[in-house]
């Protein structure tokens, strides 16, 4: 491989870890704060594509604009099925009941989306969906610069969230101690609701972004949910910032193997940092005191 | 104690009566079949969702609008002819098992072929094992014609590894300065995708023009950044496709968005869809190359009408796979009525004989077929030119000048 394409390779690399961060960051946000295993939150990712790009063909704006409707509907949709769904399952089984539930819920998503757009896969027409700007003397998409900057955006938005609101504050204390947040006076069950709601908001952020430059079909959650999860398992369950972390990782790696490799391949990238992690440290490598211990 | 058994006996007995039941009423549904029927069924398993819903859609109506056509004029011997169309979701397990469940449920008269050389190879089995003609519109790779299928007949002017046979003569006949000196190939896992690009890089290779890249991906691939870096980075004079409709479009995409500009630029199937245009854009589509086995401007026997049918139906020109579809229609049809049946038995081999002892005008030509199924003509190749696909080989046929060399997209 020519140095050229190398760092092209690299660069193209750090923003697909980006992107990936952000949609791993919501995924790990419900496990740290209610020990939810959300298996729809990529079929979430896919709807927000749709609705993004449902959005473009009806009214010929760009799809960013979407996130004006679609980031408070998916907190509000997070709220609700938090309150309404998740708060009925029995804590002492949570976990394991939540795969199930989400892993409907996925299935639920899907079916509606093929049954209203049908499976034919779809792309976003973007008029700068084919330019590029010299980046360090590679050639690198705009699409992809502007997903980077989106997923960078939020994540920055996310971070100023948790360190710098008191909501912040209290969704921190639920993951790092639920009881001991009680003992604080933090009211857990808003916080969850809430905690649940951001995390499909950045669902609907990352899910935008995903689909300027990627084609979307009604199945391809199933495509994103192994990798998301290798990713936040590797970085420490229930830490953003592991998750943050592995997900770089993991991007690069992904993206350095591709050329050599190619697309399939360079994807067991994933698993195998899984297995590596479950083997040799299961708390994941990147999360500290937030992740969750085995 | 005796109480109980007794219970559990006369539950078992319950039970089984009620299974016995069942499959008398099933036994009984199933003959209710052909015999009863006033209308020739035909079936067919098409993917309407999934890799290949584009041109599945097309084959689809070019089907529906043979039918419309043969019913408005009296029918197929004498009776109106009822399609039965399933989705297989372009997968080859449920094209298998479409075609078992409309010869041997709903048992049709006759079937025609699915779209996709991958879903035609394994359903022509089926139609062998039941011994059913199998006209396809969409099988041209080599393993298809070499599977020993008797009863196979494709319904286009030649199979897929002589689909550029007229490009590779006319770039062979250009000036020494205008000739590719190298080629990139990127294909789809795909018996026609890859049959086509592999057949013009055979050729080409032994006449000298350096293979760059030889890329191969799986189905259903839609990131193509790894294959774009590649394809950039060695900057092939001639760029050829083995694809088919949504990997093209993000092909061309991802290569763009690296600034690639290949001289010449070939791909199959995408190209002559209609939804190409608009998915590249009109600006960056001038150049770009495709093997077609069919033409709106040729005056070859139907085409005409057919034409014309398909511009009151939808307002446009027909696509490729609408008239391959209903060339199929065109055989079977031929087959049928110079035999005087249309049933399961005896009279699919008497249909089988006569497509192979004779050749069939259709809206592509005059087609004739070897024992194995091959059709006797060759692929036009068709180039955008302003915006608009056109005919540039073969020469004598063409409606605009072969662009020699490709405008930036």
């Amino acid at each position: 491989m020519s140095s050229a394409l190398l760092l092209q390779s690299l660069i193209l690399g750090i923003l697909l870890g980006g992107l990936y961060a952000l949609l791993a960051a919501g995924l790990t946000l419900y496990f740290g704060v209610m020990r939810v295993v959300m298996i729809a939150h990529s079929a979430f990712l896919i709807l927000a594509g749709y609705l993004a790009w449902f959005f473009n063909v009806k009214t010929g704006l760009d799809p960013l604009i979407s996130l004006v409707i679609t980031v408070p509907l998916f907190f509000g949709i997070g709220v609700a099925v938090q309150r309404l769904l998740m708060t009925r399952l029995k804590p002492a089984t949570l976990t394991m009941m939540s795969v199930l539930l989400t892993f409907a819920i996925a299935l639920v998503i899907e079916g509606m989306l093929g049954f209203t757009f049908t499976g034919v896969q779809r792309r976003i027409r973007l008029d700068y969906g084919a330019s590029s700007i010299q980046v360090l003397g590679a050639q690198v998409a705009v699409v992809k610069l502007v997903a980077f900057g989106l997923a960078a955006l939020a994540l920055f938005a996310l971070w100023l969230v948790l360190k710098k609101t008191s909501f912040g504050q209290a969704l921190r204390a639920t993951i790092q101690h639920k009881e001991a947040a009680e003992l604080v006076g933090v009211d857990t069950a808003k916080v969850a609701s809430y905690g649940f709601g951001l995390g499909l908001a950045t669902a609907a952020v990352g899910g935008t972004a995903l689909a300027l430059d990627a084609t979307i079909y009604p199945s391809l959650h199933w495509h994103w949910i192994g990798p998301l999860f290798a990713i936040i398992v590797v970085g420490g369950l229930g830490s953003i910032p592991g998750a943050a972390i592995a997900a770089m990782l993991l991007g690069i790696t992904q993206s350095l193997l591709q050329v050599p490799l190619g697309t399939t391949w360079a994807q067991t990238v994933f698993y195998i940092a899984l297995f590596v992690t479950l083997i040799v440290r299961p708390q994941g490598f990147f999360g500290g005191r937030l992740a969750q211990r085995f | 104690m005796i109480a109980v058994r007794t219970k559990s006996a006369r539950r078992t007995a319950v039970a089984l009566a009620a299974v016995g039941a069942l499959l008398g009423l099933a036994a009984c549904s199933d003959s209710g079949g052909a015999q009863d029927r006033d209308t020739i069924l035909i079936g067919i398993s098409l993917p309407l969702t999934g890799d290949f819903s584009e041109p599945g859609k097309g084959v689809q109506n070019g089907y529906e609008i043979w039918r419309d056509e043969i019913n408005a004029n009296g029918g197929l011997l004498g009776k109106q002819v009822e399609l039965k169309i399933l989705d297989d979701q372009s997968n080859a397990d449920r094209v298998v098992a479409d075609y078992e469940a409309l010869i041997t449920q709903d048992k049709v008269d006759l079937i025609f072929g699915p779209f996709s050389s991958r879903l035609v190879l394994p359903s022509a089995r089926v139609a062998e094992e039941y011994d059913m003609l199998f006209v396809e519109p969409a099988g041209a790779a080599q393993p298809i014609f070499e599977a020993g299928y008797k009863n196979l007949f494709y319904a286009a002017p030649a199979v897929a590894d002589d689909h550029y046979n007229y490009l590779y003569e006319h770039l062979m006949s250009l000036p020494e300065a205008d000739r590719p000196k190298t080629a990139a190939y990127a294909s789809m896992d795909d018996p026609l995708a890859m049959g086509a690009a592999n057949g013009l890089k055979a050729k080409l290779e032994a006449a000298g023009v350096e293979t760059l890249v030889d890329e191969i991906y799986p189905p259903n691939t839609t990131d193509f950044s790894g294959i774009a870096a590649q394809l950039a980075s060695a900057d092939a004079d001639l760029l050829v496709g083995g694809t088919q409709y949504q990997d093209a479009v993000n092909m061309i995409l991802a290569v763009r968005q690296l600034g690639y500009q290949p001289r010449m630029a070939a791909f199959t199937t995408a190209p002559t869809l209609a939804e190409f245009v608009e998915a590249i854009g009109a600006e960056n589509v001038d150049g770009i190359m495709a093997p077609t086995g069919y033409s709106p401007a040729t005056d070859y026997e139907g085409n005409a009408n057919f034409v014309k049918m398909v511009q009151e139906k939808n307002g446009r020109e027909p696509s490729e796979d609408e008239a391959n579809a209903y060339t199929v229609g065109q055989v079977v049809k031929a087959a049928v009525e110079a035999v005087g049946c249309a049933e399961q038995g005896e009279c699919q081999q008497k249909l089988v004989d006569w497509l192979h002892a004779n050749e069939v005008p259709t809206i592509v030509g005059t087609l004739g077929w070897d024992e194995a199924g091959r059709p006797n003509g060759a692929h036009f190749i068709q180039q955008y030119v302003d915006g608009k696909p056109e005919i540039v080989l073969p020469v004598d046929q063409a409606t605009a000048e072969f662009l020699v060399t490709k405008p930036a997209w």
